[in-house]
């Protein structure tokens, strides 16, 4: 019978996806008897150091690792589907191939992640083994769950990556299903991953002495959802930096023209994605924030008043790094457009404005400050910019920063045409007029949050947000339309961009990576010497909240040691392409 | 390739030494846990106040919101005058009723201004006990200016909580009837002999045994056989290896209830077992899949 037969490419798909499944189940089995028989082995203890070395900062960068490891596993499926529809929908191949560019990255890095999780477990029971019990015992159901999940995103993602090529034309649907599949099973391994991590920030479900009441309540804790959407939008930028610097390594060893333009194109998707991701990122934050407070004002204080709050003044020079470099990419990509020379007059003032917001963004608040701290600064307010580092001013600075981005980025996409339609004059401003009604909005607002109380202020930040996201909505609403049918002046010339450019875009990798890495010990790091906070003390030797120079080290090691591993994933997909080139 | 690798790898070194740079900037701190503090009813007022002061700045958290010199936060009332203005603040309350309220029901009554936002003293994060709320309003006095009149009664020591389940050993006994016929601490019955330094003389080993085989080992002076079976077997394996730690904690010894766990669980043997199966409904799905594509060849 010939339906019964398989082919030889549906037997590999097949055998590739079970050496997925193979490789999953020796590492699960690995970790458990190791973890057993360490477990038994090891004298009782509540905590352990491991030969001598921090237990904390043991399963700091391990965990960060593998964070780091899954948010780029769990990001990139969502882009590469997308650009695979792109792709399917409006028949170029290119997308296909960028698309398939993208999963090439990922079977390297499931064994990445999967390897660091299995270690990270292992820490867990050898160097919190009492805490470890109490909260597998609490949260036994969701480990079942999460098992069969991760079976289930190995299988669906060896699938999707091996049947790329037996899934063409009109069955292209069932792969594109395979990809919605790696996607849905990958989303939900996140959720389930929150649950434990949020239920350590604001418990819910247990009595005082931590018996579970209510399982559902343990997982539906007041930060889970907030972190889960959060965690998914950083996925998708993360991943999309990441990918945008495999294109940049790509584009400089590029051996020809063909090459370079390819992974010049490659580069500028993924940073589009990573900065498209970024950007409503600080409002799923500001929904974070809320809930912390909510849940318990004193670790929200804590958090942005008290010993974190110096952190974000971290976090604002990234976050302004990265709107520097991001805006630096476009203008330098605007040099590989024919017509964009047009817009370059706009570049200097665009710079002005970012250097402002950034200033004022990274201005140290009066409210956080000790006694010796405002007698560094000179005051209670910042001795140069005074009353304009308070956050009425950096509510303005950081909204007028997204537009002036979202501006740029615009500019960058018009560069080589020229509008046709007759009303082109009356579209163009109309946008000129939201851009300018939108600033107005930002700016009025932050004016007025001087003469209110806090509380009342906080309120304001939700109408500059929305002004600001109404705007970009109607701009490109009206661009769209406007650029159809619009005169080309000359084709972009992919691959004719220079070599600095490229080297933006590994800022904009490595700054996300440093940034998830301060952040994630910010939120971590709240906990100050509770495990679960409020409920179970951590009583070991390092329950003590560390310096930030400390923490920046250490943060800065593992954004080292995250590049070398993905150095790795980079040199095998390379490798790959190398060894097929040459077959 | 190289030289690329090590000039993207040089300017990776740079930024992260710059962000590094900028970390060691910022004011530099660290923030250790709350000391444990003994209180007793014979502490004196001089070192009730100075407890006070130790938990107003690390455990309660209180600084966070309130202040207690010029320069501190002004969210909640400033505590340099809270001890001052506590009599006036309700009428027909005095001042030490007062501030007993104040921080353990902060909703009941709010200083005008100040909006509803402190939580009870008496839960998380803060977690204190009345003793340690009593130390905390000896101190308000004195940074008042006035006489600590404060005074700590032997139930607002016994109301002491326990960190949480690390340290469930006592509620454990209680739960499974243990406290019927022994006394521990000073509470329970008198059937069997009592616990409370049992620690001193028995291995944690020994009182694992004991506990699932009264049969093991009897305390001279008490009749073998009046400890039921049945109750010490049906106290789960976690909650014995609690109750262990706690009876040997109250004779100053240490012994941690983890590693008491079966080093073969159920569970896990169990999950072993349904992995294994499915790795060989594929292998078996790979053969047949390979032994067509050789049909079909």
């Amino acid at each position: 019978m010939a339906n019964s037969s398989v082919t030889p490419s549906a037997r590999l798909a097949l055998r590739g996806t079970y050496k997925g499944v193979m490789k999953i189940s020796l590492m699960l089995a690995a970790t458990y008897l190791i973890a057993q028989g360490l477990t038994s082995y090891l004298p009782a203890a509540d905590y352990r150091s491991l030969f001598g070395f921090s237990n904390r900062t043991a399963v700091w960068v391990i965990a960060e690792l593998h964070l780091m490891f899954a948010a780029f596993v769990l990001g990139v499926p969502i882009f590469a589907v997308i650009t695979e529809v792109i792709g399917s929908v409006t028949n170029e191949k290119r997308y296909d191939d960028l698309a398939k560019e993208f999963t090439k990255l990922l079977a390297m890095a499931y064994t990445l992640t999967a390897i660091l999780g299995c270690v990270l477990l292992v820490l867990f029971f050898a160097l919190y083994p009492k805490f470890t019990g109490y909260m597998t015992k609490l949260f036994k159901p969701t480990w079942l769950v999460y098992i069969v999940l991760i079976f289930g995103e190995v299988i669906v993602a060896y699938l999707y990556w091996y049947t790329w090529d037996l899934l063409p034309g009109t069955r292209k649907k069932w792969h594109l299903l395979l990809g919605v599949l790696v996607n849905i099973w990958g989303t939900a391994l996140l959720f389930v991953a929150d649950i434990w991590v949020t239920f350590m920030m604001s418990p819910a479900g247990i009595d005082d002495a931590g018996n579970l009441t209510n399982l559902w309540a343990a997982i539906n804790n007041p930060t889970w959802m907030p972190i889960n959407i959060h965690r998914l939008l950083a996925n998708v930028a993360f991943g999309g930096a990441i990918v945008a610097a495999y294109g940049a390594v790509r584009f400089l060893n590029a051996k020809s023209d063909e090459e370079r333009a390819r992974f010049d194109w490659m580069g500028y998707v993924g940073s589009f994605i990573a900065i498209g991701a970024f950007i409503p990122l600080p409002f799923a934050g500001y929904w974070l924030g809320r809930e912390i407070y909510q849940f318990s004002q004193q670790m929200g204080v804590s958090m942005m008043g008290g010993s974190f709050a110096w952190l974000w003044i971290l976090q604002a020079m990234l976050i302004g790094g990265l709107f520097l470099a991001s805006n630096f990419y476009l203008w330098l990509g605007m040099g590989r457009i024919p017509g964009a020379e047009r817009y370059v007059k706009f570049q200097v003032p665009m710079m002005i404005l970012l250097t402002i917001g950034f200033i004022v963004w990274a201005t140290p608040r009066s409210i956080m400050a000790t006694g010796t701290e405002m007698s560094a600064m000179g005051g209670s307010h910042h001795p140069f910019l005074g009353l304009f580092g308070v956050m009425a001013a950096k509510n303005t600075a950081v909204n007028l920063m997204i537009l002036t981005t979202f501006f740029s980025f615009m500019l960058y996409r018009r560069g080589n045409r020229v509008p046709t339609v007759s009303w082109a004059a009356v579209g163009k401003i109309t946008q000129a007029l939201v851009i300018a009604a939108a600033s107005c909005v930002v700016l009025g607002y932050g004016i007025y949050s001087y003469y209110v109380p806090s509380n009342i202020r906080i309120g304001f930040s939700i109408y500059q947000v929305s002004a600001v996201l109404a705007a970009m909505a109607v701009f490109v609403a009206i661009d769209i339309p406007l650029l159809k049918g619009a005169r080309e002046i000359g084709a972009i010339r992919w691959g004719q961009i220079p070599a600095r450019a490229q080297y933006a875009l590994f800022f904009l990798a490595i700054s996300f990576t440093w940034l998830m890495g301060l952040m994630g010990y910010i939120r971590s790091g709240i906990r100050q010497y509770w495990h679960v906070y409020g409920r179970v003390m951590d009583e070991s030797n390092n329950a003590y909240t560390m310096t930030h120079g400390h923490a920046t080290l250490i943060v800065s090691g593992i954004t080292i040691l995250f590049f070398l591993l993905v150095s790795i994933v980079f040199w095998m997909a390379t490798r790959n392409d190398h060894k097929a080139a040459t077959e | 390739m190289k030289t690329t690798f090590f000039k993207i790898f040089a300017f990776l070194l740079l930024t992260v030494s710059i962000y590094s740079y900028v970390g060691q900037l910022v004011p530099q701190f660290e923030e250790y846990p709350p000391a444990k503090q003994n209180i007793t009813v014979s502490t004196s007022p001089t070192d009730l106040a100075n407890i006070g002061e130790e938990i107003v700045r690390v455990k309660g958290g209180c600084l966070i919101c309130h202040k207690v010199t010029e320069s501190g936060n002004v969210r909640g009332p400033d505590l340099r005058q809270a001890a001052g203005k506590a009599a006036t603040r309700k009428e027909g309350m005095g001042a030490e009723a007062y501030l007993l309220e104040s921080i353990t029901q902060p909703d009941v009554f709010l200083v005008p201004g100040y909006p509803k936002m402190m939580p009870s003293a008496l839960k998380p994060p803060a977690n204190l006990n009345l003793a340690e709320v009593k130390a905390v309003i000896a101190y308000l006095q004195t940074l008042g200016g006035i006489e600590v009149t404060v005074k700590i009664e032997a139930s607002d020591i016994a109301a002491a909580k326990a960190a949480g389940p690390v340290h469930k050993g006592k509620g454990a006994m209680g739960t499974y009837g243990c406290v019927g016929c022994h006394k521990v601490e000073g509470e329970g019955g008198e059937v069997g002999p009592e616990l409370t330094k049992v620690g001193a003389t028995r291995t944690p080993e020994e009182l694992l045994q004991k506990i699932v085989n009264p049969a093991a080992w009897t305390t001279a002076g008490y009749q073998p056989g009046i400890m039921p079976v049945e109750i010490g077997k049906s106290i789960p394996e976690g909650d014995r290896h609690e109750i262990v730690a706690y009876l040997m904690g109250l004779s100053g010894k240490t012994y941690s209830p983890t590693g008491a766990e079966s080093p073969w669980s159920h569970e896990g043997v169990r999950l072993g077992l349904v992995i294994l199966v499915f790795n060989i409904i594929m292998l078996a799905a790979l053969a047949i899949a390979n032994r067509r594509t050789k049909g079909a060849a």
